[in-house]
């Protein structure tokens, strides 16, 4: 009877495959989007689990670039119990970096990209996110654990440099990552190296920094940040010495954190302190709100792919009533037809399923091929398996109402109307 | 033995009633050779249909050697019509997609075909004829020879009755005189009660039974 279901399907190639092809994209679709949302999820994971401490920002700002904080702050953080470390930090847009304003930057990186014949995927890399830089207090970020910069330095042998140490207090000296290097490659193509030099600000307030260090954490959330020492960063993005961006503690027992935060956000009513769970969490709901949305979305194509399949099967079992007499009157009950016109719908669901995962797979391999930023779409056999699922249980919603009407046919009335 | 009493068969068609069997009665012995004629429009077709319980009478009864189609449930039907009744139409009625011998098989698809139904299936194959079709598609066969595939089909039940609507009405006189030829062997070898729907009566013999409709109606003194 399978096999009777599976000739009816080939019997009408071109609408089969039309179904197909309904069904296909929107199963595509559910794939594609868990497969970024997983892959993003994973990145935010990495990248957050480089920054173990607890950011203090000032309540509601939304990142360090747009948060400020008293300095007194630092003094009154260190003061509490369990805290081991608070490093004071300053970060924002640098004004132009090698004489690029960002607003310029997108379109001539593309274009220089073309003109050095740089790769599809490195061009788009340069379009990511922007140059931010971080001045950072630099004694005290010397004692950090978890300094996330710092501990990401290349290795020497691969020109690594060295990160900012107290000799570096108030010097034009900068470390950047392996990313930037390449963003701000000289005339001749070269990325830059250890010991080459850099141009921030442009006119009068163009200052020239030496490279000491280049890092990578593979995070395209992390690595468009320079660093430099705290009053070097004050001077470039015209922040007072009244106001940091945020400060940045660590307990002495990473257990404590949570406790440690509860502390800092009682003590200082005006500023957030965030774990980094916590702001996984956040991001993660985050998420979780776009896959809602773009799940309604896909609902709506899986509608549509659902009722192409409900066309498709109506057409097909409405011109073989008499079909379905002669099997009636053969002895097959309402139940047998229902299931013959069900296994149909299910192996177009079976089918639409395999070639959605075929595509999606394709997909994902391209898309892994050009995007960058450490952002690796995910699609394990579990998802998938989901897919096929999914488009099975389609298939065979889709045709049930077809079903349903061929199997209600008194068998002498399919017959006669088969026979006109 | 087959026992109609005072059928009644109404067709709604819009708001109009088409009374299509005004109260038949008839008796068709075992083993018996029946013959419905009657003009187009008349009846015949209906009649043939409920005595192989392709739907139910209005009023009246229907038996087939004592069990009562119309009192049967719904799944008992079902069955009847799969073991006991082979049916043989004017067009064929063969299903496209299967070949000639899964067209044989087609009352035991739902329910897997063993070794031994498909060696039945070959062998009757073998007696219409048609040892080297069976497994042509019906497209690839001649009208005569889709008729000799219906014919193995209604057999490989062993049915108690075979009922056929104008077996020939889609074939030369020559290809029609052949699946006469056909059915009458068989159904003198099988025992098996037959009733043929024909306006032909070419091929009716003295000792058959005939049963004029005409109007919804038996005529009596045929
Ligand atoms: N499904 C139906 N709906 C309405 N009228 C029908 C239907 N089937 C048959 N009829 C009518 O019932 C009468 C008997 O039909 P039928 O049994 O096919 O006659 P015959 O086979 O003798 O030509 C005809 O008048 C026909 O038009
Ligand atoms: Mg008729």
């Amino acid at each position: 009877m399978w096999r009777f279901a599976w000739k009816n399907l080939l019997t009408r190639p071109l609408r089969t495959t039309l179904a197909l092809i309904g069904l296909s994209i929107p199963i595509l679709g559910v794939l594609g989007l868990y497969s970024i949302s997983g892959g993003l999820k994973n990145l935010v994971d990495d990248t957050l689990e480089k920054i173990q401490g607890v950011v203090v920002l000032r309540e509601n700002a939304p990142s360090p670039v747009f948060s400020s904080l008293d300095p007194e702050y630092v003094e009154r953080i260190a003061a509490l119990p369990h805290v081991k470390n608070v490093a004071a930090e300053v970060w924002g847009f640098p004004p132009s970096v090698e004489g690029t304003s960002f607003m310029a930057k997108a379109a001539s990186t593309e274009l220089l990209g073309r003109l050095r014949g740089q790769t599809q995927q490195q061009r788009m890399q340069n379009l990511f996110d922007p140059v931010i830089l971080s001045g950072q207090d630099i004694p005290a970020h010397q004692g950090l654990q978890t300094a996330v910069f710092a501990n990401a330095l290349l290795p020497p042998d691969q020109g690594g440099g060295r990160f900012l140490d107290h000799r570096d207090v108030g010097q034009n000296r900068i470390v950047i990552s392996r990313k930037l290097a390449r963003d701000f490659a000289g005339p001749d193509g070269q990325p830059k190296q250890v010991g080459d030099h850099l141009t921030i600000g442009s006119g009068d307030a163009a200052e020239d920094f030496e490279i000491i260090g280049i890092y990578d954490t593979g995070s395209m959330f992390l690595d468009g940040v320079m660093i430099t020492d705290i009053d070097v960063a004050r001077r470039i993005l015209n922040v007072p010495d009244t106001m940091v961006s945020n400060i940045y503690v660590e307990a002495d027992d990473p257990r404590r954190m949570s406790e440690v935060a509860s502390a800092i956000e009682a003590a200082l009513p005006d500023v957030d302190a965030r774990e980094m769970d916590e702001l996984s969490t956040d991001f993660t709901r985050l998420l979780g709100d776009l896959d809602k949305f773009l799940l309604m979305i896909v609902s709506l194509a899986l509608l549509v792919g659902v009722v192409g399949i409900v066309n498709t099967m109506l057409m097909s079992t409405t011109e073989r009533f008499a079909e379905f007499g002669v099997l009636r009157t053969n002895g097959w009950s309402r139940g047998d037809v229902l299931r013959l016109v069900t296994a149909e719908s299910a192996y177009l669901g079976l089918w639409a399923g395999l070639v959605g995962s075929v595509l999606a797979m394709v997909l994902v391999a391209l898309g892994n091929q050009f995007i960058g930023g450490g952002l690796k779409l995910v699609l394990g056999p579990g998802l998938l398996g989901f897919g096929i699922g999914l488009s099975v249980v389609m298939g065979v919603l889709g045709g049930l109402y077809p079903a349903w009407r061929a199997s209600r046919l008194v068998p002498m009335d399919a017959i006669r109307l088969g026979a006109r | 033995m087959i026992d109609v009493v005072d059928v009644i068969k109404t067709y709604r068609r819009g708001e109009q009633r088409v009374e299509a069997l005004r109260g038949i009665s008839c008796q068709i012995p075992r083993g018996a050779c029946a013959f419905i004629v009657g003009p187009s429009g008349s009846g015949k077709s209906t009649l043939l249909y409920l005595l192989g319980a392709l739907d139910r009478p209005a009023g009246g009864s229907i038996r087939i050697d004592g069990a009562d189609l119309t009192g049967m449930s719904e799944a008992d039907l079902n069955a009847y019509r799969r073991d006991h009744i082979g049916f043989i139409f004017q067009s064929f009625n063969l299903i496209g997609n299967l070949t000639a011998l899964e067209n044989v098989l087609i009352p035991f698809l739902p329910r897997g075909v063993s070794a031994s139904l498909r060696d039945r299936a070959e062998a009757l194959l073998d007696e219409v004829g048609l040892s080297d079709r069976k497994h042509h598609r019906p497209r690839q066969l001649s009208g005569g020879e889709q008729q000799r595939v219906a014919i193995a089909r209604a057999l490989i039940k062993d049915p108690v009755l075979v009922l056929a609507d104008e077996p020939t009405g889609e074939l030369d006189s020559k290809t029609g005189d052949e699946i006469y030829r056909i059915l009458r062997r068989l159904q003198t070898e099988r025992a098996t009660t037959l009733v043929v729907v024909t306006h032909d009566r070419r091929f009716i013999r003295p000792d058959d039974l005939v049963l004029e409709i005409q109007d919804g109606q038996l005529l009596t003194d045929s």
